[in-house]
């Protein structure tokens, strides 16, 4: 096809063309370059750069939202796949794009509500923003090798900056540079795992996947095709351990403290939600493809893989809570608690990939895995709320007394009575407790580890931890509301909160969405199960 | 190019990666583990060119190749100017003096 019949189709297409659907990705790098752009010739004195970077992320959220009505809804992929298959717009994706939008349009504006940065560092900060929310949204829609290693590198890299953006600080130096140097080599590992399982199946195309996985193995077991299956098996364990670095999970988790406490609460906030959610939407669509359960090979692959992330996601929460104890600085300990609800989620995603391996053998299989994967995606949604809410009061308390640490918080509740009533709200909403957002999503993500525990007994293993790290967590959470409300001031306090109307009626504004998440679960659960739809994945 | 199989290719990027390995495990360099993270991505890179030869994966290979040079490039680019930061507040990029953060 020529150059010039391939600008043709564009215009006959017009609106079908694939550039329709790919318009939020298209305003976000246009904000990108507008943000960066306004400072020539003076004219960020009249349009700041937050002002471009919120109106993109908000513009980008409305078309995304709106987008979502046009989404096939069919069971056919073909209709699904944009660029000549290299995104894939089902409704997985579709959900996912709005979760990360709506949470980049939120964290700027917790930036410009804190004034994080100067006027000087504006256009640098949101440009690396915006930059890694656009690889965050091509990891939820990839459909192919290439799109989604460039989707977790576009939105790494960014990462790291942000985490060393003030350069002055020790600190933060040191966060960015181990973040780095373990990002980089996170990369390298995951890229050489999808290089060894592309070659083997001998394409790059996820859909492209189960044929030839059908090729390969047929009706063999695994043990008649031992080259490939060993093949194979390295490359997903390199994979998995490249995802894993993604989303702390034990033993890949040692960045993660280091990261969050030498970043900004604000930049914390952002790796801790929209970079795992992103991750977990990859994660699932990666392996949907190549556990395909119609193969037996790769359905008895996929179970052990499942048991295999059972047992890490065990030692995730229950490392996370641990280590989370003891902490004194709020962002570490955010930083333990984002470890362990990792492994929750994680939890989730081992209950569902046993279920789909084995929905050949089990009547009800399919099903129980669809249930699994809204459960997910309930604790998503909650997730962002809870996990904002908390990092943006640390965020805002720190604006007051120049402090994260929680010796120095002792008695400050008492001043500011609605900031503090927030943070208990998403503190108790992370623990579990009901009526908040947290206990429905765990209530999910645990009733799939019943559904898959008669399949294997391990399950029920990862559902006691699963309990006893519910009841564990509360110890450190109630920790911080402790010091703040019933701790006398002390000589270490630093000094009175006095919130803004502007911070107050923002933590509001997000912690509302956690009250209704545990209270009006038909309102929300029609969207999670529109989202893990048959038609998805 | 007669004689020369698709496992040759495999074995020197397994070799590539090894090595790159190795250099994350033993070099305490900052900029030292960069390099050693140039040769894992390249151990990938030299895989991913002989699975285009070689197999059906054909000219998605290559281009995954391209586009893995130019994020190699991006990513060394940010590295080092996080390196250079580290250096001047620290006066080393020896990543065992990184440690005032831990429990």
């Amino acid at each position: 096809m020529t150059f010039a019949e391939l600008v043709a189709q564009w215009l006959q297409q017009g609106l079908k063309s694939p550039l329709g659907p790919f318009a939020p990705e298209l305003v976000i790098s246009a904000a990108i370059v507008g943000a960066l752009l306004v400072r020539l010739g003076g004219f960020d004195r009249a349009i700041p750069a937050w002002f471009v970077a919120l109106g993109g992320s908000l513009l980008a959220l409305l078309l995304a939202v709106t987008g979502l009505d046009d989404v096939p809804r069919t069971l056919a992929v073909d209709d699904q796949l944009l660029f000549t298959g290299l995104l894939r717009l089902d409704p997985w994706a579709a959900f996912f794009r709005v979760y990360v939008l709506l949470f980049t349009a939120l964290i700027v504006g917790l930036i410009v509500l804190t004034r994080l940065v100067d006027h000087e560092d504006n256009p640098d900060l949101f440009a690396m923003l915006l930059g890694a929310t656009l690889g965050m949204l091509l990891m939820c829609s990839a459909n192919h090798v290439l799109m989604l290693f460039l989707g977790i590198e576009m939105a790494s890299i960014p990462s790291y900056a942000m985490t060393g953006f003030f350069k002055g600080r020790r600190q933060s130096g040191e966060a960015a540079l181990k973040f780095a140097v373990y990002g980089a080599a996170a990369a390298g590992i995951l890229l050489y795992g999808l290089s060894l399982v592309c070659g083997i199946l001998g394409t790059a195309d996820l859909q492209e996947f189960s044929p030839k996985l059908a090729l390969i193995f047929g009706d063999a077991a695994l043990g008649d095709r031992v080259a490939e299956t060993r093949g194979l098996a390295l490359g997903l364990i390199l994979i998995l351990a490249g995802f894993g670095f993604k989303l702390s999970l034990v033993p890949f988790h040692f960045w993660c403290p280091d990261a969050f406490e030498g970043a900004a609460a604000e930049i914390a906030a952002y790796l801790s939600v929209a970079s795992k959610g992103a991750a977990f939407a990859a994660l699932v669509r990666f392996l949907a493809a190549i556990f395909d359960p119609t193969i037996p090979a790769m359905a008895s692959m996929g179970y052990g893989a499942g048991i295999v992330l059972g047992g890490v996601a065990i030692l995730t929460a229950t490392l996370g809570n641990l280590a989370a104890y003891p902490q004194t600085n709020l962002k570490r300990l955010f930083a333990y608690s984002t470890i362990a609800h990792a492994g929750y989620l994680l939890m989730g995603v081992a209950a569902w990939l046993v279920l789909l391996s084995s929905s050949l053998v089990r009547q009800d299989g399919t099903p129980a895995a669809q249930r699994a994967l809204e459960g997910l995606v309930y604790y998503l949604v909650a997730y962002l709320f809870m996990n904002l809410v908390v990092f943006a009061a640390t965020a805002m308390i720190r604006n007051q007394i120049f402090s994260e640490d929680l010796r120095r918080w002792s008695g400050l509740g008492a001043s500011a009575p609605l900031l503090t009533g927030c943070l208990a709200v998403g503190l108790f909403s992370l623990i579990g407790v009901p009526p908040f957002g947290g206990f429905i999503g765990k209530l999910f993500v645990f009733s799939s580890l019943v559904d898959a525990s008669s399949l294997h007994g391990i399950f029920w293993i990862v559902l006691a931890a699963g309990a006893i790290n519910t009841v564990f967590s509360l110890f450190y959470y109630v920790k911080i509301l402790r010091v703040m409300v019933l701790s006398p001031r002390s000589a270490e306090t630093a000094g009175e909160l006095n919130v803004e109307w502007a911070d107050n009626s923002y933590l509001l504004m997000i912690t509302i969405p956690i009250v209704v998440l545990g209270l009006a679960v038909p309102l929300v659960l029609p969207i999670c199960q529109w989202a893990a739809g048959p038609w998805s994945l | 190019m007669d004689g020369v199989g698709l496992e040759a290719y495999l074995i020197v990027g397994a070799i590539l990666f090894g090595c790159g390995f190795a250099c994350l495990l033993v070099k305490r360099n900052a900029i030292a583990i960069l390099m050693g993270v140039e040769l894992l991505l390249n151990g990938a890179n030299l895989n991913f060119l002989a699975f285009a030869r070689f197999t059906s994966l054909g000219l998605d290979g290559q281009v995954i190749g391209l586009f893995v040079i130019v994020l190699a490039a991006a990513e060394a680019a940010v590295a080092l100017a996080i390196a250079l930061n580290f250096y001047n507040n620290h006066l080393s990029i020896d990543v065992d003096s990184a440690k005032e953060l831990k429990d």
